[in-house]
């Protein structure tokens, strides 16, 4: 091995190890982060398009040797601010996309009572997430998304109290506003 | 308002908070909630919305699809009833006469003559009747006759006197209006 090979290879060998870390990840994480992005409100080709963009730079940024820590945090970051980028009615896109949802699941009730009475139950969640913040609406995506409330902060930009003092005031609304 | 209803959030997202709430607080509030009906019920609320949001969020992947297949309905629907609307305006069209055509039958004085007009036309200011020059053609050509033809009837008795035109036998006069 000539002197002028060792620059090249050390490069290589972390490129190729970051490959394995980046696969691996996306292996773990592809489906929560889409189902994170649709529920911003972006489309499935939009959510598709930000979560191969966002593993792209995580393989960049692994290759170039960055931080490993927290590496769920830093693409739900990454992801997150690429969907803000994309969204032209990020708020009342949100909305329907949670209602649908719901409407949808109810179809698989058992009877056509319980399918009522959880029909209900989500139209009236559906109007009271409408009336929740924007950073409450985030805090408890991430939060069902599986995040720790460090990790929510991370993305969010804002401290862990806070993320536990919106998750709370969130969470207090809905249970208030659906009469539960 | 219960003191402990503050932290009941941050209770049941302890995992989620890594541990962050001490062990004795958490206890405490256990034992709290074990025992006090107001915060029970609360925690309960809590659970039960946290569960409606996330069951909501995973099946928000699922949804869209029907909103789509909601719009594809829509829009087939849309398109069979502008196609149906075509069909009928069509027959309509060719349902509708192409020449409007009112047949009028006078009563016959004694000796004033039966008049049936085949088309309806602007009373014109001077009637001149006047003879074919040409060689008279057949009957069915005269419904594909030239704009606009007045068929005027006679009965011959008006014409020639009682037992001069044999039975059977009828006299068709073509009539032209010229302005």
């Amino acid at each position: 091995v000539s002197g002028d090979s060792v620059p090249w290879v050390l490069p290589l060998a972390r490129f190729q190890t970051s490959e394995r870390e980046a696969t691996t990840l996306f292996g773990e994480l592809r489906k929560p982060l889409l189902r994170y992005l649709v529920c911003l409100g972006l489309s499935s080709d939009e959510a598709q398009d930000v979560v191969q963009d966002s593993f792209l730079s995580l393989h960049r940024h692994l290759s170039a040797g960055g931080s490993q820590e927290n590496i769920r945090s830093w693409l739900f970051r990454v992801a997150h601010n690429q969907a803000r980028n994309r969204q032209n009615s990020y708020d009342r896109r949100f909305s329907e996309r949670l209602d649908d949802a719901g409407a949808e699941w109810v179809l698989d009730e058992a009877t056509p009572e319980s399918a009522l009475i959880e029909k209900e139950k989500f139209k009236r969640l559906g109007n009271a997430i409408r009336t929740l913040a924007g950073a409450e609406r985030e805090c408890l995506l991430l939060r069902a998304s599986g995040l720790r409330y460090r990790e929510i902060g991370d993305v969010l930009g804002i401290a862990t109290s806070t993320v536990a003092d919106t998750v709370e005031r969130a969470v207090k609304k809905l249970a208030e506003k659906c009469n539960v | 308002m219960c003191e402990y209803s503050g932290r009941l959030v941050a209770w049941l997202d302890n995992e989620l908070l890594d541990q962050e709430l001490p062990d004795q607080e958490a206890i405490n509030v256990e034992w709290h909630v074990r025992h006090c009906a107001e915060c029970r019920k609360a925690v309960s609320a809590y659970e039960e919305v946290s569960g409606a949001f996330l069951v909501c969020y995973q099946a928000a992947m699922v949804a869209r699809p029907r909103s789509r297949m909601k719009w594809r309905i829509a829009g087939g629907v849309a398109a069979a009833v502008a196609i149906l609307a075509l069909v009928l305006l069509a027959q309509q069209q060719q349902q509708q006469p192409q020449v409007e055509r009112l047949s009028v039958r006078l009563p016959s004085p004694a000796h004033a003559p039966a008049i049936a007009f085949e088309k309806s036309a602007p009373p014109a200011p001077a009637v001149a009747v006047r003879p074919r020059l040409t060689a008279p053609a057949p009957m069915h050509s005269q419904w594909m006759a030239e704009e606009p033809v007045v068929e005027v009837a006679l009965p011959a008795d008006a014409l020639f006197p009682p037992g001069a035109v044999p039975q059977g036998f009828s006299f068709i006069a073509e009539v032209r209006f010229q302005q």
